[in-house]
């Protein structure tokens, strides 16, 4: 028998090491050019230091004491680390300071993070748990119907202890396992009468952009529990009735509608917003007009639902088609954990994830492209607002928690066949 | 838990599809009508670029600066009076109040959006102020002032509307570009702002209306195309054809009694192709005016026209017939009608309308130089041959006659076309037509509003047109 080659040491640099620093010193010499522009701008200098070492602690620190799929953690963050960029870029002379309130979100967003990790690792009675977070988020996303405010034409927010909160970001995390866990139990009613409350609620509130991830979310999470193509298309049926009718019903949708196929007609009032986000976009070119330059905030909403034109602004559309391929590859390895998941809930939950994510995405960046009308819902990790911040994190949490659970049971594997071979009364692995 | 990770695959590869047709979206959507996004007047980014960066010249063909910058940084236009005013709607004003002129549609040239990262970083070491890059036209601003110095001295055109379009038929380059009232670029009163006459607007690229009896090139074409053996078919005009319980007449109540396509074509007789229409169908007649550039989507490199217009939904026989002669709902622009004359003129070929002849940089690096480009076959060319020979017979015994010149022989087509303008029914004036010579290729198209008979007041504006190119371009 031919003698197999020693198998090669591992290399001590890890690539993801490399990744890292390439991230942090972007951060670092990008923060660094808008504080030292003009003026010197304290923010400036502090978010050079805090970006890159949140990143760090996000990425190389954390996974240290549980395993992590250290791809998918560093162009999250580095999504983040863009957006505390970008809206600090935008903060330049205009007296707001959302750049500084991101980089908490941010950390504030790593923390939920973990959190998610360390519940999907020790949570044993899910049963329980499930049911407790259901009831908790049916009441929390109603709230806004009790002591909502409205912003932008949708009553989604709720104000507690000083803070705006929208608890159907939220209940996004929610939605997912309850989903996930009863579809692993092969039950049906549970989720449905969860998911058909959460979509009443959600057009109550006029929210019909998150209406619709929630909806094309579980759809697509039904589809892969059970593979009932009959069913699925019976759902894609009823939400394609179901937009039919709120186009007939309600006025906002028409308007959105309307300024979605020709914005310039509608400039003075409600096609303002697309116009000036088309403008951006063709005013940055292929390279971009260069960090901290060009002219974001004439667009409505530059901060949260358009910031995906003002990177296009800013950078070029290059980059901002790079930035798409950064979520391609996310959802690729989200997918790739949900593979390996053992259990049928812990794969349907990573998947479940992946797909809210990139369904966020996809509804946010295509509406601001003008490929679907526009809605109002952030884009993930990159979007000012801690709430949207909490649950994209909390989402990635969710999919790390199930690749640490993951390479647990890979690593218990390891060990029951290397005891088994150590005793060699049993046939070794490779007889098999 | 196969089937499963198959269904987790497969979902997985819908999210990231959905992704890839988002930025594939963005990217062609960017490519296509990204720099009409940029050079809208709203928007304020280019505005606010005046301030920072010195606008590059603009220069006829012959040379001459139409446009540049002073010092203070205002846009300056030339000194007399007549020549800023004949080009005032080609390059736009200022204050944007003109849509789409060079000096705007351009900008990203003018205010040197193209400069690459090289340039600029070499512009941050040797000078304070950026400049932009300097535009060549291909049109000829004496032509411009002739033209509008004919429309402004004629008996019949004095003080009314109307646009004129000049270009070369085998390259596509546009020679002139005028709309009629034009005012001062430098001097914009209250009273042109208020003017009912609306100075602003630019006939030649955004009146889109009745093409009248133009549009008979186009019914002819499609009948050659169509209708075998129609050459020798014989119509019988009696002055007025009963389509269900209308009549179609003809202008001033002709009657033409037994005519041949080629003769009825030579005195636009409207009986005969009313008759064509309805032998056609709606369908044929729409495909071959789309072929002529109907209904697409104009979206030309140098150029934002009006789109135009052939409807697409169901008429009755009376409209079907109306539209053998142009007439209802048809609408389309001076230089569009430019272009279907240059198209029979350029044996089918319908060539790209282009006014760039070159971009050049502060440096001397040249960024754009003209290149001509097919637009779209509009016939095929055996028929393209037939209609010259019409066209031809039009000008020399017939309806055309006015555009007779001297030593050149001329092809063209009238049009007397019934339009609503501000609620009253007028009567526009059309003539279209080329030179028919290899050495001078130069097709036009004018429009007089409210100027009754295309024979007797649009083509001698034309005449003027081709007479001015045979002094200047001829040997």
């Amino acid at each position: 028998m031919r003698e197999r080659p020693a198998p090669k040491a591992p290399s001590r640099r890890h690539p993801d090491r490399r990744l890292v620093a390439a991230m942090m010193l972007f951060f670092f010499s990008a923060f660094l050019l808008i504080a030292l522009k003009g003026e010197l701008r304290w923010q400036g200098f502090a978010l050079a230091v805090a970006v890159p070492v949140l990143i760090y602690i996000a990425t190389m620190w954390l996974p240290r004491f549980f395993p992590a799929d250290k791809l998918l953690l560093s162009i999250a963050n580095f999504l983040c680390g863009l957006g505390v960029l970008v809206l600090y870029s935008t903060d330049l002379d205009a007296g707001t300071s959302r750049g500084l309130q991101q980089a908490i979100n941010y950390s504030v967003g790593i923390a939920a993070m973990l959190f998610c990790i360390l519940m999907v690792r020790y949570v044993r009675r899910w049963k329980l748990f499930v049911q407790i977070v259901a009831l908790g988020s049916a009441g929390l996303i109603a709230l806004p119907l009790v002591i909502g405010t409205e912003v932008n034409g949708a009553t989604n927010w709720i104000r507690i202890a000083g803070m705006n909160l929208q608890p159907s970001e939220v209940v996004k995390v929610s939605l997912l396992l309850v989903l996930s866990y009863s579809m692993s139990r092969r039950r049906f009613w549970p989720w449905l009468i969860f998911a058909g409350f959460c979509l009443a609620v959600l057009m109550l509130q006029k929210d019909l952009g998150t209406a619709l991830i929630y909806y094309i979310t579980a759809l697509l999470m039904y589809f892969a529990s059970t593979g009932n193509l009959p069913m699925t298309g019976l759902g894609l049926l009823g939400g394609a009735g179901a937009s039919v009718l709120g186009y007939k019903m309600f006025n906002h949708v028409r308007v959105r509608v309307a300024i979605w196929q020709n914005p310039w007609m509608y400039y003075e009032k409600s096609g303002y917003q697309i116009a000036q986000v088309l403008m951006a976009i063709a005013s940055g070119g292929l390279f971009g007009v260069g960090l901290g330059l060009g002219a974001p905030r004439v667009i409505p909403v530059y901060f949260t639902d358009c910031i995906f034109a003002v990177i296009c602004e800013q950078f070029g559309i290059i980059f901002g088609i790079l930035v798409l391929v950064m979520y391609v590859i996310l959802i690729l390895r989200g997918a790739s954990i949900a593979l390996r998941a053992r259990r049928g809930f812990m794969g349907l939950l990573a998947m479940g994830a992946t797909v809210m994510l990139g369904v966020q995405t996809f509804v946010i960046i295509g509406g601001v492209l003008k490929l679907i009308p526009l809605t109002g819902v952030t884009m993930p990790f990159v979007s000012y607002g801690g709430t949207s911040m909490v649950s994209c994190m909390a989402m990635i949490g969710l999919i790390q928690g199930v690749a640490s659970v993951n390479q647990d049971d890979m690593e218990y594997d390891y060990e029951i066949s290397r005891s088994l071979r150590d005793q060699d009364d049993l046939p070794r692995a490779d007889r098999f | 838990m196969k089937q499963l990770h198959t269904r987790f695959r497969l979902i997985t590869f819908i999210v990231i599809a959905l992704l890839f047709i988002a930025g594939l979206y963005g990217v062609y959507s960017v490519n296509i009508y990204g720099r009409r996004w940029f050079s809208n007047s709203k928007n304020t980014r280019y505005q606010a670029a005046k301030n920072n960066v010195i606008a590059g010249d603009i220069i006829d063909r012959n040379g001459i600066t139409l446009a540049t910058t002073d010092q203070d940084g205002d846009r300056v236009y030339q000194s007399s009076l007549k020549s800023r005013e004949a080009v005032v709607h080609l390059l736009g004003d200022r204050d944007g109040n003109v849509a789409n002129g060079v000096d705007s549609f351009q900008a990203n040239y003018l205010l040197g959006f193209e400069t690459s990262l090289g340039e600029r970083i070499t512009d941050l070491f040797t000078s304070q102020t950026r400049h932009g890059d300097d535009i060549t036209l291909t049109a000829d601003s004496k032509l411009c002032t002739a033209i509008m110095e004919a429309f402004q001295s004629g008996t019949r055109t004095k003080g009314k509307t109307g646009a004129a379009v000049v270009m070369n038929y085998k390259t596509g380059a546009v020679l002139a570009l005028v709309s009629l009232p034009v005012f001062d670029p430098q001097n914009i009163t209250d009273s042109v702002k208020s003017d009912t006459q609306h100075p602003f607007w630019n006939r030649a690229l955004q009146s889109t209306l009745a093409p009248g009896s133009t549009f008979k090139i186009i019914t002819a074409a499609s009948a050659l195309e169509n209708l075998s053996g129609i050459t020798d078919y014989t119509f019988v005009c009696t002055g007025a054809t009963k389509v269900m319980d209308q009549y179609i007449h003809d202008y001033n109540m002709a009657q033409h009694g037994k005519i041949s396509l080629e003769k009825a074509f030579t005195v636009s007789c409207n009986n005969t192709f009313a008759q064509c229409a309805l032998m056609l169908g709606d369908d044929k007649l729409r495909k071959t005016a789309e072929d002529f550039g109907f209904n697409d989507n104009f979206l030309f490199r140098d150029i934002v026209v009006e789109n135009s217009v052939y409807p697409t939904t169901n008429r009755n026989l009376v409209q079907i017939a109306w539209s053998g002669a142009g007439q209802s709902q048809i609408g389309a622009t001076p230089l569009h009608m430019c272009m279907v004359a240059s198209a029979i003129a350029n044996d089918g070929v319908m060539m790209e309308p282009r006014l760039l002849t070159q971009v050049k940089s502060p440096a001397g690096l040249v960024r754009l130089r003209f290149s001509s480009k097919e637009y779209r076959r509009a016939v095929p060319e055996d028929i393209a041959k037939t209609l010259q020979g019409y066209m031809r017979e039009v000008v020399s015994s017939g309806t055309g006659s006015g555009a007779r010149v001297q030593g050149l022989t001329i092809a063209g087509k009238t049009g007397s076309a019934e339009a609503s303008i501000n609620g009253k029914d007028v009567t526009n004036a059309w003539f279209e037509g080329y030179i028919d010579d290899d050495a001078l290729p130069y097709a036009c198209c004018v429009l007089v509003e409210e100027g009754d008979s295309g024979g007797s007041v649009a083509a001698p504006i034309a005449a003027s047109i081709f007479e001015y190119i045979k002094e200047h371009y001829g040997n």
